[in-house]
């Protein structure tokens, strides 16, 4: 029984990815064998360092931002909240942002970010903080922060969940023994509590590195990727090579980079994460 | 007392720390839903107010009815219910044999890598052979592509998921079912499958959750509204030249209320699912 349905599911999985090794191999018209000029020309189109270095610069704001965030707001709440009904109204309510749909988060955003309606504007001009209305979607360095921004409200809670059930693990004991011997503060938890959390911190980062390479809809939703290609994230731009250039044979080759780079991080998930598979 | 010493400045900052993120939850969400209730007169007063004037339904039946987008939904639910099917049967048929079966170690240690590796695999990388896959399949514009590939994108977490939960179910319960000489399809249909029951009904929320948020593939494989689903109708309203502010809110909140509708049922997986077991429910 086992045999022939992982047959059947493994090969229904695994042709769509030869097929993209074979469609990069051919020009995009005629399909005839180019050997790897496809590749060549993917990597010579200065568009794609414009989208490597704004996923760069996406994961370098909310990888941190998330991480500390969700750090910071587990200890907070498993330091001051005693109360188990409190705890467990908090996870409900940390569940919720992980399952709202991304294009949901995305039409949000653009209630709060937009010109003309958008919320945030009129809210700092309320509080007197600004005259004119900030155009945050159409300059770069805010549209950059306005997308980043959609990434930590959604994904903040998901590094607490993960973080906050990582320090109910720390023993009790440990912890009394450590304060018995007058450790405190930080001490307390780079020496007691940290240890504990680096599998999981591990864990939060690979989780979250390969999510940055899937973030699609929001920013399609609010930027398009613009202004020019600020926004345009390594996925929008494989999209629009697909899809708006229709250069099959260049995306092919740009989605085979990609997966050779994902299975790096895959080994090291491997041989770094406690995985249970007994 | 040093414990109390020690927390004396978290509980300082504790409370307002929590109010201020518990505020930034909350307003845009209460955001969307004013707007959703506003009339159409009151989208374009020079500054907006902050609570709808003459709170109005207009803009989900616009949305619904005239906008059609009730056909979307019945795709969507559609969509989401036959890959949670498929998915579950799958997932079942994969992890059964390598938990309640004397299976070698490294066929189940293969499954489940194969399984892993797949999380780290973006579906924008294999968009361009799935397109050409399903045009020569003659499934472009059809449910049946959609549903193909949420089945595809589904499975590896699942089959973490299920398996979770079937390993914490003992194997002497079912056989005991057999010395009491059940045949192993009903040991698994009268025994093993009313304990997983809830497991399963988790997983099948949350295979229907992440199914319905499904954006990027149901743009690229639909062109009309006899397959498109609700996300695709709603990024239709929203980079239309003029926005409509209240009907698209209302999208967003009608595309925002299944799935939380629905995680009232799986909070309690949920976590295990996401990190393929490292965490596990509370």
């Amino acid at each position: 029984m086992l045999l022939p349905v992982l047959g059947t599911v493994f090969v229904v999985v695994t042709y769509p990815l030869l097929l993209a090794v074979g469609q990069s191999l051919r020009a995009t018209r005629g399909g005839s064998f180019v050997g790897l000029r496809n590749y060549a020309s993917a990597l010579e189109d200065p568009l794609l360092y414009d989208a490597l270095g704004a996923t760069g610069v996406y994961a370098g704001i909310v990888l941190p931002a998330e991480i500390l965030a969700g750090l910071g707001l587990a200890l907070l709440v498993h330091r001051t909240v005693r109360s188990a009904r409190v705890r467990l109204a908090v996870y409900i309510l940390a569940t919720l942002p992980i399952v709202i749909p991304p294009v949901a988060v995305g039409v949000i955003a653009r209630l709060i970010y937009a010109p003309g309606y958008g919320v945030l504007n009129h809210l700092l001009r309320l509080a007197g903080l600004v005259q004119a209305e900030i155009p945050w979607l159409s300059r770069r360095d805010t549209a950059m922060l306005a997308v980043s921004s959609v990434d930590v409200w959604q994904w903040t809670p998901f590094v607490y969940l993960v973080f906050f059930a990582g320090l109910q693990t720390v023993p009790p004991e440990s912890i009394d023994a450590a304060q018995v011997d007058g450790a405190s503060g930080w001490t307390l938890f780079s020496r007691i509590e940290l240890p504990y959390l680096r599998p999981l911190l591990l864990m939060v980062l690979f989780f979250r590195i390969a999510d940055v390479l899937r973030v699609f809809d929001h920013i399609f939703i609010l930027t398009g990727g613009g202004p020019g290609s600020t926004t345009q994230l390594l996925s929008i731009y494989l999209y629009r090579v697909a899809f708006k250039f229709f250069d099959t044979g260049e995306a092919a080759a740009l989605a085979v980079m990609v997966m050779l780079a994902m299975s790096l991080l895959y080994a090291a998930v491997t041989r770094l994460l406690p995985l249970e598979r007994d | 007392m040093p414990r109390r010493r020690s927390g004396r400045l978290w509980r300082v900052v504790g409370p307002p720390v929590l109010g201020a993120v518990g505020l930034a939850y909350a307003f845009p969400l209460y955001w969307l839903l004013v707007t959703a209730l506003k009339g159409e007169g009151e989208l374009y007063q020079a500054t907006p107010s902050l609570y709808p004037l003459q709170p109005t339904l207009a803009a989900f039946s616009s949305v619904l009815v005239t906008r059609g987008f009730l056909g979307l939904l019945r795709n969507s639910i559609v969509v989401c219910g036959a890959t949670v099917l498929l998915v579950l049967a799958i997932g079942f048929a994969v992890t059964y044999p390598i938990t309640r079966l004397k299976v070698s170690r490294r066929l189940r240690v293969g499954v489940l890598n194969w399984a892993l590796s797949l999380r780290f695999l973006p579906p924008v990388a294999v968009v361009v052979p799935y397109f050409a896959i399903v045009r020569g399949l003659g499934l472009y514009d059809r449910r049946l592509a959609l549903v193909l590939i949420y089945t595809v994108l589904n499975l590896p977490f699942s089959i973490w998921m299920l398996k979770g939960f079937l390993a914490e179910i003992p194997l002497e319960i079912e056989e005991a079912a057999f010395v009491d000489g059940a045949s192993r399809w009903v040991a698994f249909r009268r025994v093993l499958l009313p304990l997983a029951a809830p497991g399963i009904l988790a997983s099948g929320v949350i295979i229907f959750a992440f199914a319905w948020s499904e954006f990027l593939f149901a743009l690229i494989l639909t062109a009309s509204p006899r397959a498109q689903t609700f996300p695709v109708g709603v990024q239709g309203l929203v980079t239309q030249f003029e926005i409509i502010w209240n009907d698209m809110a209302a999208a967003g909140a009608i595309a925002l209320a299944v799935p939380l509708g629905l995680m009232v049922v799986a909070r309690r997986y949920v976590l295990a699912g996401l990190t393929f077991g490292v965490i596990r429910g509370q």
